[in-house]
């Protein structure tokens, strides 16, 4: 009993201090770590591994030194190597007075000065700092038996390079994303904002997959208090692996079982740059080109970027589209069942006529109908989600064409039922993040069940359930119902419902107690 | 600590003010004043701001502390958990007759053939998610949904309009002044329950200079909206149907709801309405909830889930009770005019006064 108690405590309670997630297994190596460096140590750790090149030369200074470069075939610019370090300390430099001075003893600070015309060109002493620039991509030169080595930073190997993000196209802005090189994604960040205040501070994760990870944001404009919170919230995270955001997503966000996201995402430099600027924070993890940001609020989920670079008019008509089809979406469904089952009395009698007429010889009460529709719609979703393109396609048309009408025909569902789901359907469409869409994916099930049960009373009830869990929610600290509630009437005029013709956004988003002004506001 | 700020203050306070309050109201005040009942209601309500200024008065004396507390510093150890108790037993029955009123409300209106327990567990459910949550998210709660139901009300009050008969209002002040007078003590305990809702969340809000400022002026704001929709819709009932008929109908405004028709469209939108009066009974339940887990701290130091639970089932277990309308009625206006008017006056009005005195005086 005991030890069923500890599991289910295990699977349903996050630990509130560190958060160890499948512990890595212990190794032979891990004290050689901690030993000091030695190129002979690192080639026993590393040459079981069959993409581990181990070069080696003889430098011909005043004394011949046996050299040894290790690099991972296929995470190192090889051009480069043999260009830039190779070709000078074993051919070019052959006979410079510079190379002839040459001895063990001032090997790596020379090296460092004169033979080796690199950027990234750095010292080390630990084995531990040596094995993971191997495997991360740098190339480290071992030079006899000394305990120091030089990183030469020649990382390149293939990438997908700058496209347009699939899920977060944009008609109106720009069309670059970011891709699954680290660097290649804050150097995008970096091309939009060019300010010394931007900061990149960069973390690894994952005992066994070392990933890469930059927290960034704008001093002065980000509060320290999220800021300390986000770098705390990372640290506590211990995990063997981390290979996609969604791995600290879960691990930072501050209500696990909600169905509602609460930390934002976007695959987009200008998103990121736009979302920094109001004060948030970003998560860039290497290997994906996702960037979480946060903190993140509900109202964030049904804008875009866009709306920024649109004209204002534009903008709301927009953004009123996307509340309108996020409302349509959880409720429609309900809201059928409700009026069908309940609430007669309130639709006009021609109209309820008609409707009777469409549901005459439907065998199924229409809770039934609905729910077996609305299952029907994401099984159709699901399986056209992961499929090629043009089948894809063909399921959409199958699923909603056919059998929608063959259903009909048949007399199992009435049409207003399937024009109800694929409204609904469509609906969904407009809401611009998936999580969100998912979340009123969720919703829309218990919601239908209280329609079919208590009518509009179980619709409002459910409402207010979901109601009051929002207003219950915190993303970092923050109210994820802000700036509706609490009231933050500033940024509830300006940026929320409706967006505010530039000239008129002179502040910053009351979120986060930041009162920096923009300074693009007129006068 | 949680806090609530002014903004949360005034919405919270209209919300539990406003309650249902424009459900009866109508009917309860014309039985009283006749056709010039209307000019009663803000009057009426008007009694909650001289009460309201005294309850913070004593939060600014005594930060922090509830009136239960202030009462034991006051009045001592006993004298407080006599009052405490009184205080805990007159919240918990109200809020359980209202628990009733809910699920009366849905059943005789538009759900008829649904169990009326049904919509007692519903409500209920939602009560004991938001004092769950927290007076935070209640604030937050009743900040968005207030508006919504004021909404709801202009709309089912603009809609009527076109039913509006001329002369249901002539002659003004036929009677003279005095049925206006007696109108206007019937809203006094409405005015009450709000005053002891507010005894007991003075901890959550702010005491500096400057929030107590917004705090009165938030108070005062808080009457007048309440007071200026009541008396609409206790106008508009009078004008469509008569004094006479305003005083049959229970629930008269969901009688204007039912008769609402835009185009040949939309009908009978008084479920809709429902559906957001729905959570006006909620704020209001859960207030009296929240006023009773208060009391029970101060005096028993009662609390936890379990102590929610136990208010919970009590909350039913008196909406159980009552399930008949009439005698719902009955017992909801005996709890108000003598049980709630009579402490709530007379506890504050004395509390004020002795530590006004000892202000003055000089005593500690």
């Amino acid at each position: 009993m005991g030890s069923w108690m500890k599991m289910i405590k295990e699977l349903t309670i996050r630990p509130k201090g560190e958060r160890k997630i499948r512990k890595s297994p212990s190794y032979s190596f891990d004290e050689d770590l901690n030993k000091p460096l030695s190129g002979e140590t690192v080639k026993e750790i590393l040459s079981k591994s069959s993409d581990v090149v181990f070069r080696e030369f003889l430098l011909q200074g005043k004394e011949r030194i046996p050299c040894m470069l290790v690099v991972v075939d296929g995470l190192v610019d090889k051009n480069l190597l043999d260009q830039f370090v190779l070709k000078p300390l074993m051919v070019d430099l052959v006979g410079h007075p510079e190379l002839a001075q040459v001895t063990l003893a001032n090997v790596i600070d020379k090296t460092m000065e004169s033979l080796i015309p690199g950027i990234e060109v750095k010292k080390i002493s630990k084995m531990g700092d040596a094995v993971d620039s191997i495997l991360s991509g740098d190339s480290v030169i071992f030079f006899g038996s000394l305990t120091e080595a030089i990183v030469v930073g020649a990382r390149g190997w293939a990438n997908r390079g700058v496209n347009e993000p699939i899920a977060e196209s944009v008609v109106k802005g720009p069309h670059e994303g970011f891709a699954e090189t680290l660097r290649v994604n804050t150097s995008l960040l970096r091309r939009k904002i060019k300010h010394p205040s931007l900061r990149i501070i960069s973390l690894k994760l994952g005992d066994m997959s070392n990933t890469d990870l930059v927290v960034t944001y704008i001093e002065k404009i980000a509060s320290p208090d999220i800021v300390s919170e986000v770098l705390l919230r990372l640290s506590k995270i211990k995990m063997d692996s981390v290979i996609d955001v969604g791995y600290i997503e879960e691990m930072i966000e501050d209500n696990p079982y909600s169905p509602f996201p609460q930390v934002a995402y976007t695959e987009r430099p200008d998103v990121l740059a736009g979302k920094l600027l109001e004060g948030k924070v970003g998560i860039m993890l290497d290997g994906t080109p996702i960037t979480l940001v946060v903190p993140a609020i509900l109202t964030q989920f049904l804008s875009v970027n866009e709306d920024y670079y649109q004209r204002a008019m534009t903008a709301i008509l927009s953004r009123f589209v996307r509340y309108v089809g996020s409302f349509v979406a959880v409720v429609a469904p309900s809201v059928y069942i409700a009026v069908t089952t309940f609430h007669q009395e309130i639709i006009p009698t021609d109209l309820l006529m008609s409707i009777s007429a469409g549901r005459q010889g439907v065998p199924f009460p229409a809770l039934l109908e609905a729910l077996t529709m609305t299952v029907v719609l994401e099984i159709l979703q699901e399986a056209g989600l992961r499929l090629p393109k043009p089948i894809g396609q063909t399921i959409g048309i199958v699923g909603a064409l056919i059998i929608g009408d063959a259903a009909v025909n048949a007399g199992l569902v009435s049409p207003l039922m399937v024009i109800i789901i694929g409204l609904t359907a469509v609906a969904s469409y407009a809401i611009p993040y998936y999580d969100l869409s998912l979340a009123v994916r969720m919703m829309r099930f218990p919601l239908m069940i209280l329609a079919g049960i208590l009518g509009f009373f179980g619709v409002a009830m459910g409402l207010y359930a979901i109601a009051i869990h929002l207003l219950s929610l915190r993303s970092f600290g923050v109210p994820y119902t802000s700036p509706v509630a609490p009231l933050r009437i500033r940024a509830f005029l300006q940026d929320t419902f409706v967006r505010a013709p530039w000239w008129a956004l002179k502040r910053r988003p009351q979120l986060m107690d930041v009162e920096e002004p923009r300074t693009n506001g007129k006068g | 600590m949680e806090r609530i700020s002014s903004h949360q203050f005034t919405l919270l306070g209209s919300a539990v003010l406003m309650g249902t309050t424009f459900l009866p109201i109508a009917s309860m005040v014309t039985g009283v004043a006749g056709r010039d009942s209307w000019l009663s209601v803000l009057p009426g309500f008007a009694l909650g701001i001289p009460y309201g200024l005294m309850v913070l008065a004593l939060m600014e004396q005594y930060p922090q502390k509830n009136l239960l507390q202030i009462t034991e510093i006051l009045w001592g150890k006993w004298i407080s958990k006599i009052i405490g108790i009184l205080y805990v037993l007159i919240m918990i029955y109200f809020g359980g007759l209202l628990l009733g009123q809910l699920g009366d409300m849905y059943e005789s209106s538009i759900m008829p053939r649904t169990p009326i327990e049904m919509f007692y567990l519903g409500g209920l459910l939602l009560v004991l998610y938001l004092v769950k949550s927290g007076i935070e998210v209640f604030a937050r709660f009743s900040e968005v949904l207030f508006p919504l139901i004021v909404f709801a009300l202009v709309l089912n009050i603009g809609l009527s309009i076109p039913r509006v008969e001329q002369g249901e209002l002539m002659p003004l002040l036929s009677q003279g002044m005095i049925p206006i007078f007696w109108g206007g003590t019937k809203i006094g305990p409405f005015v009450m329950e709000y005053i002891l809702f507010l005894a007991g969340v003075l901890p959550f809000l702010s005491t500096n200079k400057g929030e107590l400022l917004h705090l009165k002026r938030g108070l005062w704001k808080t009457i007048f909206l309440v007071g200026i929709l009541n008396t609409l819709v206790v106008l508009i009932q009078i004008s469509v149907f008569g004094p006479s008929e305003t005083v049959n109908l229970v629930y008269g405004l969901l009688v204007l709801g039912k008769m609402v028709e835009v185009s040949k469209t939309i009908a009978g939108v008084e479920s809709l309405f429902l559906g957001v009066w729905f959570a006006a009974l909620v704020i209001k339940i859960s207030a009296f909830f929240f006023a009773v887990i208060w009391g029970l701290k101060s005096i028993f130091n009662a609390k936890g889930f379990m102590c929610n639970l136990v208010v919970g089932i009590i909350f039913m277990g008196i909406a159980l009770k009552f399930q008949k309308g009439p005698a719902l009625k009955i017992e909801i206006g005996f709890v108000d005019n003598y049980l709630i008017f009579p402490f709530a006056s007379v506890w504050v009005l004395t509390l004020w006064g002795m530590s006004y005195w000892k202000k003055k005086a000089g005593v500690s």
